[in-house]
């Protein structure tokens, strides 16, 4: 379909929009000066600023144009992926949260290694990038869908436009400036989605006898309505399929898999943020993601029915979304709501970046580099990496745009790649009999296994749940549910007929050790009599070591003891945890209200003269 | 046709098969003691994960019934 959209003024909106976000991530480059603060951010951040910033990671450009299109197919089942997510809350807010946070992994694979051996860390090294790269140029290719359309660029040299822009924030900011982004582009993209669903319900009652919700819920028959798809028809869009697809694999591939998403709870100030942050970020966010991502089909279903012929005649799958809100919006709207789906794109590009670039320094750099390299070395390292990432994902993008629509393509991508790391790290988690020779061979017989299953469907066929089988196209979804199977099962054999792991080599890397790790964290036991925050003000103390000293009032205000962990912040919330540090309790002095810190802890932190501090101690 | 496999089957699907995980994941994080009753917080944390399954069947159940028109 030739579908020409967007005016100059839509144009000049977006460029400006991209200029915006780029000033905004390379002033954020300022507080990344080691590779902890490149990569995690310093873990200092309060929750909201995480939840924010994990919508923004969550909601691709690929989720505005995959879920409008089968919003417009289906309907309100479009949401099913994003809601299914909180079955595995418990096992990831008490059981995965605390074991990343508190063994201080730098990357997945290198839990891998903790947990099983060297081979197993570059097995997972391996998985996980490709499965990241992968993702990332599944956003490459959305935008550019979108953006050829406008510009009447050639689909490729849109690609790299994109993966230029991304790059210029990036490289000089790392997690910081990839978090701030992520919380300017999210209420963007939030606010975008809702203006679009707004403009559509306004455009129904324009062109109709009733008010725009009505009209909305009176043009869409009830089997579009249903939150949930047929159980088992259509072949490429049924319930049973996209449960095992994206419910099961798809969930933990993104809660316990995904780098980037790791990275954002690492970058937490402390577990208890990290739960908050994906509780609330499940309960209230995803549901209104899921609304922002789909009202551009739904919207676009019913004007079809309402008004024939106002949306293009023979429009694509993949041009819902832009069609739709060419429709409904007006000149500089259009080019508003575009620029969110910019914001989509590199919110979520600019994360999995960081985390490929973070897992090729730490799990492929590090332990290969003959000689030791300092960390500002590394931190050089970690910037051009992900520009290598880039190009790697731009050559990728041809193969995804092979694929009938996105949808697919992203679901062929999570259901082949994500089981035999899900069943890795699933009962390498939660099962201590599991071994390291089971964990090579799941790697390496399941992913063996998973391939004859591409090739012989017939293997696949009594996983099928009677979904019709499409010639030379394979069962698609429910193939996440033979991999799991395969993979779960070669890795439960193995581990039967090998020898346990021993004990000590066990100990703070599976669930039930967690209540150990705060010890294990900490280095003695914790503190944890409840004490209160304390306002200071800050003096220099010429000191190498990572200690900060309080008077002995505030340290019996805040029941800590010498050696106890403490957070001291920057008193204005709002700023979310960008200017604090983590430091540990010095011998107390007499001074009330004033904290010593050392010249070294103030850069760090950022503080600025005469404004107060909180001080909190962590246990 | 809105059969039942277009309408409920689904949905007691998801919460049957998604309901032993997120039970499983419960039984596991509070043997363990990860999940400790005995830490104020964690308590509200126990609330706040029942919650969360109660208000997602709900929020699905409400949806189907809405769509078939029945209130």
């Amino acid at each position: 379909m030739d579908l020409a959209v967007g005016t100059n003024l839509d144009r000049f909106v977006i460029i400006v929009y991209f200029v915006i976000v780029m000033g905004f991530g390379a002033y954020f480059g300022k507080y990344s000066k080691t590779t902890s603060d490149y990569f995690f951010g310093g873990r200092r951040f309060s929750w909201w600023l995480i939840t924010i910033s994990i919508v923004a990671t969550g909601i691709g450009s690929h989720s505005f144009v995959k879920y409008s299109t089968k919003a417009y197919q289906y309907g309100f089942s479009s949401t099913m992926t994003y809601m299914n997510d909180w079955f595995f809350m418990p096992l990831f807010m008490f059981g995965w949260l605390p074991i990343i946070y508190y063994t201080r992994v730098g990357s997945i694979p290198e839990y891998f290694e903790k947990r099983f051996n060297k081979t197993a860390r570059s097995l997972a090294t391996l998985m996980i990038l490709v499965y990241m790269i992968g993702y990332i140029a599944i956003q490459f290719l959305t935008l550019a869908t979108a953006l050829y359309r406008i510009y009447g660029i050639p689909l490729m040299a849109t690609v790299v436009i994109i993966a230029v822009a991304t790059t210029i924030y990036m490289h000089f900011g790392g997690q910081t400036s990839v978090i701030f982004t992520d919380l300017f582009q999210g209420l963007i993209l939030i606010f975008s989605g809702l203006l679009l669903f707004f403009l559509g319900l306004n455009y129904l009652a324009d062109h109709t006898a009733l008010g725009g919700l009505q009209a909305f819920w009176q043009n869409l028959t009830p089997d579009q309505k249903l939150p949930l798809a047929h159980f088992n028809r259509p072949p490429d869009f049924n319930f049973v399929g996209i449960f095992w697809q994206d419910g099961i694999a798809g969930s933990v591939g993104f809660l316990f898999l995904n780098q980037g998403l790791i990275m954002r709870f690492m970058a937490a100030r402390s577990v208890n943020e990290g739960r908050k942050a994906a509780a609330f970020n499940v309960l209230l966010v995803l549901p209104i993601s899921a609304i922002v991502v789909s009202n551009a089909g739904w919207i676009g279903r019913a004007i079809a029915n309402a008004v024939p012929g106002a949306l293009p005649a023979g429009m694509e799958g993949n041009d819902v979304f832009v069609a739709v809100t060419n429709v409904v919006s007006s000149p500089g709207v259009f080019g508003f709501i575009i620029a969110a789906l910019c914001a989509a794109l590199m919110s979520t590009a600019d994360t999995l970046v960081n985390a490929s670039s973070a897992i090729i320094v730490n799990d492929v750099y590090r332990p290969l580099a003959k000689k030791k390299t300092n960390d500002k070395e590394q931190l050089k390292i970690a910037r051009f990496t992900s520009i290598g990432v880039k190009v790697i994902a731009v050559i990728l993008v041809p193969f995804f745009n092979s694929f009938d629509s996105i949808y697919e393509a992203h679901g062929w991508f999570h259901s082949t790649f994500t089981p035999p790391l899900v069943v890795a790290v699933f009962l390498g988690i939660f099962w201590k009999r599991f071994t390291t020779p089971a964990v090579i061979a799941t790697f390496v017989l399941g992913a063996a296994l998973m391939i004859l299953g591409q090739f012989f469907p017939e293997l696949v066929k009594p996983f099928s749940h009677g979904i019709e089988l499409r010639p030379g196209r394979g069962y698609y979804y429910i193939g996440a549910l033979y991999n799991i199977a395969v993979c779960a099962g070669v890795g439960v054999i193995v581990s039967l007929f090998t020898d346990p792991e021993p004990k000590e080599k066990l100990k703070g890397l599976t669930l039930s050790d967690v209540n150990l790790l705060r010890e294990i964290f900490k280095g003695s036991k914790p503190n944890d009599r409840l004490g209160e925050g304390v306002t200071v003000l800050w003096k220099l103390i010429d000191s190498e070591e990572d200690i900060v000293c309080f008077s002995k009032h505030e340290m019996d205000k805040m029941a800590a003891e010498v050696g106890d962990l403490v957070y001291v912040s920057d008193s204005r919330k709002w700023l979310g945890g960008l200017k604090s540090i983590h430091s540990v309790y010095g011998e107390p002095h007499e001074e009330e209200g004033i904290v010593y810190i050392s010249e070294e802890q103030l850069g760090h932190g950022q503080f600025v003269k005469d404004k107060s501090l909180i001080a909190e101690k962590e246990m | 046709m809105l059969d039942f496999s277009r309408t409920w089957l689904p949905f007691l699907y998801l919460y049957g098969v998604g309901g032993i995980a997120f039970i499983v994941g419960m039984i596991l994080i509070l043997r363990t003691k990860a999940l400790n009753k005995e830490i104020a917080h964690h308590r509200i944390w126990l609330k706040v994960l029942y919650f969360g399954f109660g208000f997602y069947i709900t929020l699905h159940a409400v949806f189907i019934l809405l769509a078939l028109g029945i209130s």
